[in-house]
């Protein structure tokens, strides 16, 4: 059932595979036109919180909403107000472009000639008849971006959008997120890349071992971590926040002031 | 999503895909080399007529079209994994497995009915045009397979998750249903009375889309005139309704994998 223009919510949302838990029940609630980071290191969590939204793999607990629309009970109406770019490539290297972006106009509702504006629109409008195989990473990431921000959606989640991908390339993908907070979606990313999280997130979410250690703002953090907080340049403060985040004991910030484990963030 | 939209995403990729020439070429070659080669042990090399073409043309197909099929349709499946940008599309992902078996049925159908029908014109040419109708029969019985075949590679594949776990599977299936059925049979005829070897015998060929495509081609070209004593039997034991029972064994052999691998694609994680 629609709960609402409410961007994307997890509510109490685990995942195990097999015996082995991947991500503690978390809650995290991202607000229309708002942008939150997933940083961490690798295994914490961050893909499969996003592969969770995205309905690609399934919740073992707990409830995922796109746009009020539970992704388990609901899955079609959610992923029809979601664009997902996911880390690996998720279609064939020989899927040729034009044909890529004509499904996904279909999937979408809107015309075919919108795929190709939006090809267009992101430098490739001269690539609808390559495969993919003949593309570069970059340009292959450009292509997906620009298909997974078809169509009216009201979020999106993007998996390490910028890996792999040279300096234009990286803000061509800062320009799309903007673009999809302007337009009202709720952007969820995940991220190595610091400098990203600082220039796009209003909020980041620290992950270690399935579980939300911290989630906030940069100065939010700073505030958990102890780490003295300045405005400008926020890179270094939040590679400070990392280290101190995820490097130190993790129980050291397990007070009630910011630490969010196994609750609400 | 309509399944027209992932039909055509998927028969677009099928289309490219330089397999479908050779194995058109494949068919048309192995036509008119059963052509020649059945007359060839008389001392003259002379092309033989459809009737006699197709049934020997039946066995080679029973062989390689269940291979041909089992193989891509694991390949297929096992690729569906990685299908992630796909499977986040507001579409059920069962229309995925579908679109991509039908688009591979049609393209894999057309390579069939290319390469046999390019023999098919050498032979009515130099043998004349007489029992034209059951070489297309063994067309249709091959493209029934072929899509039966498929439906259970995707399935494999689907369910294996990696492509190299999912060929050793199909391979394992296509000697199961091509050899190991046989021998079951065989086993059945020594161990059971006539009576019940009877009932277990018309099992098997329900139960396997291989034996049903063998019955129902040799039904199909008067099997006690071509294929002696066992087609004679075949059709005692099958009786008037045989065809339409065999027919609906395959398509029943190409309805249930498919939903089984829809389903399993759908709740599973990728």
């Amino acid at each position: 059932m629609n709960a609402g223009p409410s961007g994307i919510e997890l509510v109490g949302v685990a995942k195990r595979f097999g015996e082995r838990p991947a991500l503690a029940p978390l809650t995290l609630t991202v607000a229309p036109g708002e942008v939150v980071a997933l940083i961490g290191p690798n295994g914490a969590g961050k893909s499969t919180t996003l592969r969770i939204l995205a309905g690609v793999i399934h919740a073992s607990a707990g409830v995922a909403r796109i746009a009020g629309w539970d992704v388990a009970a609901e899955p079609l109406r959610a992923r029809l107000h979601l664009g997902y770019l996911p880390q690996r490539l998720g279609v064939p290297l020989s899927t040729v472009v034009g044909d890529l972006a004509r499904l996904v106009a279909a999937a979408r509702g809107v015309p075919a000639e919108a795929g190709a504006q939006a090809l267009a629109d992101a430098g490739l409008g001269d690539r609808l008849d390559a495969p993919l195989a003949q593309m570069s990473g970059g340009q292959r990431q450009r292509v997906l971006l620009a298909l997974a921000t078809l169509g009216p959606i009201q979020a999106l989640i993007l998996d390490e959008p910028s890996i792999s991908l040279d300096v234009e390339g990286a803000e061509d993908v800062r320009d799309a997120i903007r673009a999809a907070r302007r337009r009202g979606a709720a952007v969820l990313f995940a991220s190595h890349h610091l400098s990203d999280v600082a220039q796009l997130a209003d909020r980041i979410g620290v992950m270690v071992d399935g579980h939300i250690v911290a989630c906030g703002t940069v100065s939010e953090l700073a505030h958990t971590a102890g780490i003295p907080w300045s405005e400008r340049p926020a890179e270094p403060l939040i590679e400070r926040v990392y280290r101190a985040l995820v490097r130190g004991p993790v129980r050291a910030f397990d007070t009630p002031l910011r630490v969010v484990r196994g609750g609400a963030a | 999503m309509t399944h027209a939209a992932l039909f055509r995403f998927e028969w677009a990729a099928a289309r490219r895909g330089r397999i479908v020439p050779w194995f058109a070429a494949g068919f048309a070659l192995a036509a008119v080399g059963v052509a020649l080669a059945g007359l060839s042990a008389g001392g003259v090399v002379r092309v033989q007529g459809f009737a006699r073409t197709s049934v020997s043309l039946l066995q080679l197909t029973l062989w390689t079209v269940p291979m041909l099929a089992l193989l891509l349709g694991a390949v297929q499946g096992a690729e569906c994994q990685e299908l992630e940008f796909l499977a986040a599309l507001p579409a059920p992902r069962s229309r995925l497995v579908f679109g991509r078996w039908a688009a591979w049925t049609l393209a894999l159908t057309a390579a069939l009915v290319t390469g046999f029908g390019a023999a098919g014109l050498v032979i009515g040419t130099l043998a004349g045009a007489a029992d034209a109708l059951r070489y297309l029969a063994l067309i249709g019985i091959a493209a029934a397979l072929l899509a039966a075949g498929l439906a259970l590679g995707l399935w494999i594949g689907v369910a294996a998750r990696s492509r190299a776990r999912a060929v050793g599977v199909a391979v394992a299936v296509w000697f199961a249903l091509v050899i190991g059925a046989d021998l079951v049979g065989i086993a059945l005829l020594a161990a059971l009375p006539a009576r019940d070897a009877t009932w277990g015998l018309t099992a098997l060929l329900i139960a396997n889309p291989v034996d049903a495509a063998r019955a129902l081609g040799l039904g199909l070209f008067g099997a006690d005139v071509v294929a002696g004593p066992t087609g004679a039997a075949l059709r005692r034991l099958l009786g008037g309704q045989g065809a339409v029972l065999l027919a609906a064994a395959l398509v029943t052999w190409i309805i249930v994998p498919l939903r089984l691998a829809g389903r399993r694609f759908a709740r599973q994680d990728l």
